[in-house]
């Protein structure tokens, strides 16, 4: 099998997860108590006219899955919901004056990314620095410490580790408590910049912190495996410096271990982001969905799921594309 | 048993054995050990809220002015409840799962494994938050959905268990003799995978304490019960961060790290203890060899002199000899076999020699004189210049030496150019090609990666990199292990003819006395770490001075004489920790008598680089040196 097509197919299961996403979280919150929809319609002050026009304009009174009678085969509320999703419509949100999902997803989703790209960055440069360097130094107190960070950020829950700084640097840096901008600054385009930079800071340190220790375990096992690998020895025995070793021989041999597990803990990632953007109340997907779970605003919360199942299967994805170039051996399934 | 007392040894693990204990014990005793009732009504009044440590509550009051210390030690109740209880289902319905999709495998694994690849994408924080906001918050829909949400590393994880207990030869003959599937589950692989499952199980339950607590921060707990996470989102969300009252942060989030951190130890030490990692690698700080003064060898024919050549290897607590004393001398152009069985010493002496002992290994005393030189005397960076070289290795097993993402021509050039910089790197690129030729894989393959050649192309490969910077000295161990008899013969073909047309000298070192008759001048024969005897072929071939020497003989085929039956030698080589105080032989050695069992014998010398180590040739040798 090419490369290629070996690719195509990857993209193929993919879409294919994320078709069962889609399914999934229809059902969920169709089949489960407290369907959202029918929640709407129960109000007791409707008149049964009322109750009957509503449940025509969500499409209530068609059937869940397939539609035998009038009105062929498809036209039934799964097929509306996949119909409705093929135009971006997530449906209308209860508690944010009947917004479109879709639009409070869309701004959500950029805020979200500007807290999770800087800090998942950081947080693999240092855990890949660290890690490597930990596993060279194999055993010495460098290791250990590096460790012992390790397992006590895994057992910091993430939202602790966001309360600790967010009390230290709200009184003793007089950094703000949360939120995007101060609001009602408004003193110029650097000004603002500077503004939002201080409002970013804390959230993507604890995020940072947090991805750190796992991406640093990682890359430390994997290069502890690499480094006893048959072939460093061959380098080592043609003369190359350690540096050389490590730069022409080992680091792209351990990173494919790493690319598989950042992409196996997006899910990691999600909860985190969840969590930071509860504490600093960071206006993103994470928060969002929290926001919809107090409110039991459903459509908001079945279409934030809904995008963050997908951003995982994507950056899921994306991993495979980059192993796919990194390892010249994966040629078949 | 074993088990128990590596564990009793490992700090990690008792560290985190005492933790979680503590911390059931606080849960259990939860309403002595409270100073006050927490879920009894109280009234509280404006003034008790949030009242700083003090000696009536020694952690202060939190935003409903309830004492933040009984709370505390209430909370660990539904930490571990949950953490206990999803943890048992997450790992009953990961083992289920993954003991069907390992023992199974097919279609029905195949599936299986889909499944827990799509649960594994799902973001598990986001799936639990929305499906206890559409059940409800009650404890047991926590546990509940906690519990069947986490089951996905354990499914991995016993599937792969699984998968290699089902080839392993007891379960194959079970299965054979018409075991039914039950029966060799439950006999047979449950035991091997129980194990491992329950240092699963520890880790899980961490993430199950992790999971409860972050869904009641997120305001997601059961609304009757008070949880550290609870807690923490009450004091959050009730202005406890202006206010400044620590207190009613900083103890429950400290309280979930300690469970937490607790597990996690308690996990790995147990995944540690069942599933070592030695985990030392071939970059790790070289133990500086001790050197000894000496001066080169004087005649100008000796290429490589090893004198007196000491290894260690440090396991555990004493330090273990892995070659005591080795002296071995190579001329220019010779050809040298290092015999003996596995574990002999034969190897270690020869990666000592070049400086490339594995992590834990090193020299403690002799000399390796190699062009003038003592490599043991010269640090990394003086050695470096002068590998590849001056020497060079075939390593053993030449499947793994060669590096998989980089192309095989890409990593002969890569040795030319970094030992001669002047070479462009068109220059060396031609030059690999050209290597690669000689030993008989076309041109056109340098492009190629590891993976796509053969084994023997690998082997062939292998020795064109070790060719690459002409090298007086190759090393080659067990050059042809692996390898179909067909090419074994055509690489030690090769071997020889190139040693010729280069005018290297080559020490080869195998366990096969017909290679070494083939292709060497020379034998060296190694027992225990130590040379008992060596010569030329004719010699040591012809007439061995050592007993080992001549069993080994007899246990090799002759074409002379195809009638004689082959004899082993009973026993095996002697473990490096229960080196016999006497000849290292005595014990397998069927001339041996008293003196070789408390006497160590030294090797004689029976004429020009001609020696034996048995106290049988002292009559010969005194006979040598007195005439």
């Amino acid at each position: 099998m090419t490369r290629g097509s070996l690719f195509l197919r990857k993209a193929l299961w993919a879409l294919v997860t994320i078709l069962v996403v889609i399914t999934f979280n229809f059902f969920l919150f169709r089949v489960l108590p407290g369907d959202p929809a029918k929640a709407g319609i129960k109000d007791p002050r409707l008149s049964p006219e009322m109750v009957a026009t509503l449940q025509e304009r969500y499409g209530l009174d068609k059937p869940v899955l397939f539609n035998t009678g009038e009105g062929g085969l498809f036209d039934s509320q799964y097929f509306r919901y996949l119909g409705a999703l093929a135009h971006g419509d997530l449906g209308t949100s209860y508690a944010y004056k009947n917004q479109p999902v879709s639009s409070l997803l869309g701004s959500a989703l950029v805020n979200t990314l500007w807290l999770v790209l800087p800090a998942d960055i950081l947080a693999i440069i240092l855990g890949v620095l660290l890690g490597l360097v930990a596993a060279w130094r194999r055993g010495t107190k460098l290791d250990v410490s590096a460790l012992m960070f390790a397992l006590f950020t895994w057992a910091l829950p993430t939202f602790f580790l966001g309360i600790l700084l967010l009390f230290f640097g709200s009184h003793y840096l007089g950094l703000p408590t949360g939120g995007r901008v101060t609001i009602g600054l408004d003193q110029g385009f650097w000004a603002t910049a500077g503004d939002i930079l201080r409002h970013l800071l804390l959230p993507t340190l604890t995020f940072a912190l947090v991805l750190l220790g796992e991406y640093m375990l990682i890359m430390r096992s994997s290069v502890v495996e690499v480094f006893s690998e048959d072939y460093i020895l061959t380098a080592k025995a043609k003369g190359l410096t350690t540096f050389q070793i490590i730069r022409r021989h080992a680091f792209r041999n351990a990173m494919l271990p790493l690319v598989t597990l950042i992409a196996l803990n997006l899910g990691f990632t999600v909860s985190g982001a969840i969590q930071v953007e509860t504490v600093f109340s960071w206006p993103g997907l994470g928060k969002l969905t929290v926001d919809a779970v107090a409110q039991r605003d459903y459509p908001l919360l079945q279409g934030a799921f809904l995008m963050l199942a997908i951003s995982v299967v994507l950056a899921n994805l994306a991993a495979e594309l980059v192993y796919l170039r990194l390892d010249p051996r994966v040629t078949e399934a | 048993m074993k088990a128990f007392n590596r564990f009793r040894h490992s700090k990690m693990g008792m560290t985190g054995a005492v933790m979680l204990l503590l911390a059931v014990l606080v849960a259990i005793f939860a309403p002595l050990l409270a100073p006050y009732d927490p879920y009894a009504p109280s009234s509280p009044t404006i003034e008790d809220i949030y009242d700083s440590p003090s000696g009536a509550h020694l952690l202060g009051t939190d935003d409903g002015g309830e004492d933040v210390l009984s709370g505390l030690i209430y909370g660990s109740r539904v930490s571990l409840i949950v953490g206990f209880s999803a943890a048992f289902i997450s790992v009953l319905i990961g083992g289920v799962i993954g003991l069907v999709a390992g023992f199974r495998g097919g279609h029905t694994g195949n599936l299986l494994m889909r499944f827990t690849d799509f649960f594994l994408v799902i973001p598990d924080l986001a799936l639990q938050i929305v499906i206890v906001a559409i059940l409800g918050q009650s404890l047991r829909n926590i546990i509940i959905v906690i519990g069947v949400l986490g089951w996905t590393t354990t499914a991995r994880l016993v599937r792969a268990q699984t998968l290699t207990v089902r080839e392993r030869k007891f379960v194959l003959r079970a299965r054979a003799v018409g075991g039914s599937d039950f029966y060799i589950l439950r006999r047979h692989v449950l035991p091997q995978v129980l194990p491992l499952m329950l240092a699963n199980t520890v880790l899980v339950i961490s993430l199950a304490i992790l999971s409860e607590s972050t869904l009641a921060f997120i305001g997601l707990g059961d609304p009757t019960l008070i949880s550290w996470g609870q807690m923490l989102n009450f004091a959050f969300s009730r202005g406890a961060v202006s206010a400044g009252a620590w207190w009613a942060l900083i103890p429950p989030g400290m309280a979930i790290v300690w469970v937490v951190l607790g597990t996690t130890l308690l996990g790995n030490a147990l995944e540690e203890m069942l599933n070592p990692r030695l985990g030392r690698h071939h970059l790790e700080k070289e133990v500086p060899p001790k050197a000894e003064p000496g001066s080169p060898p004087d005649r100008p024919e000796v290429l490589l002199s090893i004198r007196n050549l000491k290894v260690s290897f440090e396991v555990g607590h004493a330090p273990l000899i892995a070659a005591d004393g080795v002296s071995i001398d190579v001329h220019r152009g010779e050809a040298v076999g290092l015999v003996g069985e596995s574990g002999c010493g034969k190897t270690t002496t020869m990666l000592a020699a070049l400086r490339l002992l594995p992590p834990g290994g090193a020299i403690a005393g002799g000399q390796v004189w190699l062009d003038g030189r003592d490599l043991v005397a010269l640090t990394p960076d003086e050695l470096r210049p002068l590998r590849w070289r001056h020497f060079s290795m075939v390593f053993q097993g030449a499947m793994n030496a060669l590096n998989p993402v980089k192309t095989v021509g890409w990593q002969i050039a890569e040795a030319i150019r970094h030992h001669d910089p002047q070479v462009s790197p068109d220059g060396a690129d031609a030059e690999a090609g050209r290597l690669l030729e000689t030993v008989g894989i076309g041109r056109d393959r340098a492009g190629d990666y590891p993976h796509e050649f053969s084994g023997g192309m690998r082997q062939r490969a292998m020795i064109a990199l070790a060719l690459a910077c002409g090298p007086g000295l190759v090393v080659a161990d067990e050059p042809t292990t692996a390898l179909d008899v067909m090419i074994q013969a055509q690489i030690m073909d090769l071997l020889a003819s190139l040693r010729a047309e280069m005018n290297m000298s080559l020490v080869l070192i195998t366990h096969d006395l017909g290679v070494v008759a083939e292709t060497c001048d020379r034998a060296v024969v190694m027992y225990g770490g130590v040379v008992v005897e060596q010569g030329t072929i004719a010699e040591v071939f012809r007439d061995p001075q050592h007993p080992y020497t001549r069993l080994l003989l007899a246990a090799f085929p002759d074409i002379d004489e195809p009638e004689r039956l082959l004899a082993s030698i009973p026993g095996t080589p002697p473990r490096l920790d229960e080196i016999p105080p006497g000849c290292r032989f005595a014990p397998r050695c069927p001339q041996a008598f008293e003196r070789c069992h408390t006497e160590r014998p030294p090797c004689y010398p029976l004429g020009p680089r001609r020696e034996s180590a048995c106290f049988l040739v002292e009559r010969t040798w005194q006979g040598v040196s007195d005439g």
